[in-house]
């Protein structure tokens, strides 16, 4: 913060008469906590019509903006940003997994620090000597703390997708339940050898734990296999077939496809469908399909 | 065979419930199926289920021998399915380089016997109540 | 030491001690059982127990012969312990010539000791002059290397070697055996040895396959050296090996915690494989499945016999070879399963497998 910042008193008397160096901030943080609706209102409808946060409701909005608006205040009173950036983190942690952005994130404080500025300007446009050194003051902080958040945020949001990284190599196969019997299971990214087994393994256990009849493996997301790849997972299709599921491939490019005929699958074995909302009607259809069959056979 | 069973057949209805209790060696292996296919014979079955949910290991002839048995328990009127094959034995079979060929498999002995209701009929087919196009 | 029966007692010492001793025959029986776990040791321990607590019966007071027993069965397996413990500390010092069947009498006892001096004489000069001067003159390595100019380091290598030598010798002239072949006596000397690099470099696991003789002479030789807990040999010659077999790889790779459910059962179904092969055509031979820690950690199985050989491996290795019943699935199938396979087969001799898993990065 600027120079100011150590000379902030423990009293925030306001006293408009001549004020001090170290009396404006405390008259500003007065200022602030007087107009706090006003202000605070004034910011939502920017951000709104910047069309930020748009990620949250407005219940949300309101709680957030409060919150963002007294931490605000507290660090120009106390010139410490501990308290804002515990709270930026705290924020950011609750954000991110909703898909908010960098840029709104700084765009929402730096909208903040005009709307206050602005609210600055008007209050003291009849002293333009006050008015500028009310703004020397303001501006340092101001800065402080839109950096303060934004690093905060950014921290937090790399620490975030590190844990993700991790989780996802860790769950690099997710195997979905979507309905009795069924199956889903969605590969995405590169596929090599360790993971084509670890996706095996969880596949094959998944059947068993979910007693899926019927298995819908989406390789949209895979942009090539290598020769053993492929093989692997002709290998998956049948494991998965003696364990008594039936395996849909959909998403199946044509280069994979090619790939495939080269190493000698016989493609018309399996079960391919081009796209994952194909391959679950026939997934349905197939459980389905038995169960009115389980009713059409049932007389000898 | 003497000592604890190694295997047992059931008789459940039309059907032959034949569970495999332990790792068998190839000879036993092979009486094991010698046994069942007389017992289909001499039950007139009309389905069997094998149940090899013990085994750790399918190797080769316990594969071939399973095989076997589909295929002559097919000659004699039997429909086979093979149930309980555990995840990581499913996937050494297919690495070797094994399946179970014509003979179907499915994930658990309740499976199994749904299976065989479709394809042969129920297994009382005395009470011919359910109705249902013919 | 006599044997002694509760029976046998009566007609000796007055009857009512020795009855008095043979009902206590239970009790030091728990007592030894419980510290002696080898039967044999024990059952002589009981035996030189109750000899003692016999001999002492007309001394102890009527009443306290149940805890004079105690007493002298815990002394009884104290002193064995003990006796045992200098065995091992000096054991480095000892020949050891004493098989488990050490012959008894003294006709046995001269042969013996002929069967001693001609093995020493068929070992070179130098090894006997450093076996006697340690051994006999009780010479510390230290003074030797000092007066050969070398180090004690290399005395006690040169001081193993030759023991090792002396046990094969001993071992050929106690059964008055010439080995039959040139590859006989390194493959005996790397098992006296205990040196488990040369004993793969002479192949001895197919060797003692091949010749009777060193299966016969190697056996107390593979007695003596210490368990392996990373190491299991399974003797092969039916089928309930092949299922002995898979069953010992799972097991040894399962205690490595590096294998996943997955990885155990490929390698139990490849251990199959190749065991069964082992049945089927060579009718019997040895599987040794082994922890490798080198170059990476692993486990390594070798399945060998010494059968018909197979005339073409590059064909027995192509999938639909057809070996037994429709299926040729056994070889192919197996290196499948595997990360390293290698096979070694000469018509008339034999075949090795080997073959390895290594462990995941898990």
């Amino acid at each position: 913060m600027s120079s100011t910042q150590g000379t902030a008193p423990t009293t925030a008397t306001a006293g408009f008469d001549g004020p001090g160096e170290d009396q404006l901030l405390p008259q500003l943080v007065a200022h602030l906590r007087e107009h706090r609706a006003r202000l605070r209102h004034e910011w939502s409808d920017r951000i709104q019509q910047a069309g930020l946060l748009h990620a949250m409701t407005p219940q949300e909005m309101a709680a957030e903006t409060t919150s963002v608006y007294d931490n605000y205040v507290e660090v120009l009173e106390t010139g410490s940003v501990e308290a804002l950036q515990r709270y930026a983190r705290d924020l950011s942690e609750r954000i991110i997994p909703r898909g908010v952005e960098t840029h709104e994130v700084v765009g929402i404080v730096l909208l903040l620090r005009d709307v206050l500025a602005r609210s600055l300007f008007e209050k003291y446009q009849r002293d333009f000597g006050l008015l500028n050194r009310v703004l020397d003051a303001y501006e340092p902080a101001a800065n402080r703390i839109a950096n303060t958040v934004a690093v905060s945020f950014v921290e937090e949001r790399e620490r975030v997708i590190r844990q993700q990284q991790d989780a996802l190599r860790e769950l690099s196969t997710p195997v979905l339940p979507v309905r009795e019997r069924l199956l889903i299971l969605p590969i995405i990214g590169v596929l090599d050898r360790e993971r084509a087994r670890q996706l095996t393994e969880q596949l094959l256990t998944g059947i068993r734990t979910h007693r899926a009849r019927v298995v819908v493996v989406d390789i949209t997301g895979v942009p090539e296999v290598d020769e053993s790849v492929a093989n692997h997972l002709v290998q998956t299709v049948d494991a998965s077939r003696l364990m008594g599921a039936s395996v849909i491939i959909t998403g199946l490019s044509p280069k994979i496809a090619q790939t495939l005929v080269t190493i000698g699958v016989d493609l018309s074995k399996m079960d391919t469908i081009g796209d994952l909302q194909g391959g679950l009607e026939e997934a349905e259809r197939l459980l389905g399909y038995r169960t009115a069959r389980d009713d059409g056979t049932a007389v000898p | 065979m003497t000592g604890p069973r190694l295997v047992s057949i059931l008789r459940q209805g039309s059907y032959l419930i034949a569970s495999i209790h332990t790792a068998l060696d190839d000879t036993e292996m092979t009486a094991f199926q010698h046994d069942l296919v007389e017992r289909i014979g001499r039950d007139r079955a009309r389905g069997v289920v094998i149940d090899v949910a013990a085994l750790d290991v399918l190797d080769s002839f316990a594969s071939w021998t399973l095989r076997t048995i589909g295929e002559v328990a097919r000659l004699r009127g039997a429909v086979t399915v093979v149930v309980g094959i555990q995840p990581e034995v499913a996937f050494a079979m297919v690495a070797l380089g094994m399946d179970t060929g014509s003979v179907r498999t499915a994930l658990d002995l309740e499976e199994g016997l749904a299976f065989l209701d479709r394809v042969v009929g129920p297994r009382r087919p005395a009470t011919a109540t359910r109705g249902g196009p013919a | 030491m006599p044997r002694v029966e509760a029976a046998e007692w009566v007609g000796g010492p007055p009857v009512r001690d020795s009855d008095a001793v043979a009902a206590l025959i239970p009790m030091v029986r728990r007592i030894v059982a419980a510290r002696v776990a080898d039967v044999t040791a024990a059952e002589d321990l009981v035996q030189e127990t109750l000899a003692r607590v016999l001999a002492a019966s007309g001394r102890v007071e009527p009443g306290m012969l149940e805890p004079y027993a105690i007493a002298t069965a815990r002394n009884v397996v104290a002193t064995a312990w003990r006796e045992q413990d200098r065995q091992r500390r000096n054991q480095h010092r000892v020949v050891d010539l004493t098989a488990p069947d050490l012959p008894e009498g003294g006709l046995l006892a001269e042969e013996e000791r002929s069967a001693v001096a001609a093995a020493l004489a068929r070992l070179s000069e130098r090894d006997r002059q450093a076996l006697i001067a340690h051994e006999v003159s009780g010479r510390d390595t230290r003074s030797l290397a000092a007066e050969l100019g070398s180090t004690a380091g290399a005395v006690a290598a040169q001081l193993h070697r030759a023991r090792a030598r002396l046990r094969v010798e001993y071992l050929l002239a106690r059964d008055r055996t010439e080995p039959p072949t040139d590859r006989c006596r390194p493959v005996l000397f790397a098992l006296s040895s205990g040196d488990r690099r040369r004993q793969r470099e002479v192949d001895a696991g197919r060797h003692l396959l091949e010749c009777d003789v060193c299966a016969a002479l190697g056996q107390p030789l593979l007695e003596r050296a210490p368990q392996r807990d990373d190491e299991v040999r399974i003797p092969i010659g039916g089928d309930a090996d092949v299922v002995a077999a898979r069953q010992a790889a799972r097991e040894l790779a399962g205690r490595l915690d590096c294998f996943s459910p997955t990885d155990l059962t490929l390698l139990a179904t490849a251990v199959s494989e190749v065991t069964r092969n082992i049945v089927k055509f060579a009718g019997s031979g040895e599987v040794v499945v082994e922890v490798l820690d080198e170059p990476r950690r692993g486990v390594q199985v070798t399945a060998r016999d010494a059968g018909p050989g197979i005339p073409d491996v590059e064909r027995a290795l192509q999938d639909g070879y057809s070996t037994y019943a429709g299926l040729g699935l056994g070889l192919p199938g197996a290196r499948r399963l595997m990360d390293e396979f290698a096979i070694a087969s000469e018509v008339g001799r034999g075949t090795t497998v080997t073959m390895t898993r290594w462990c995941g990065d898990r």
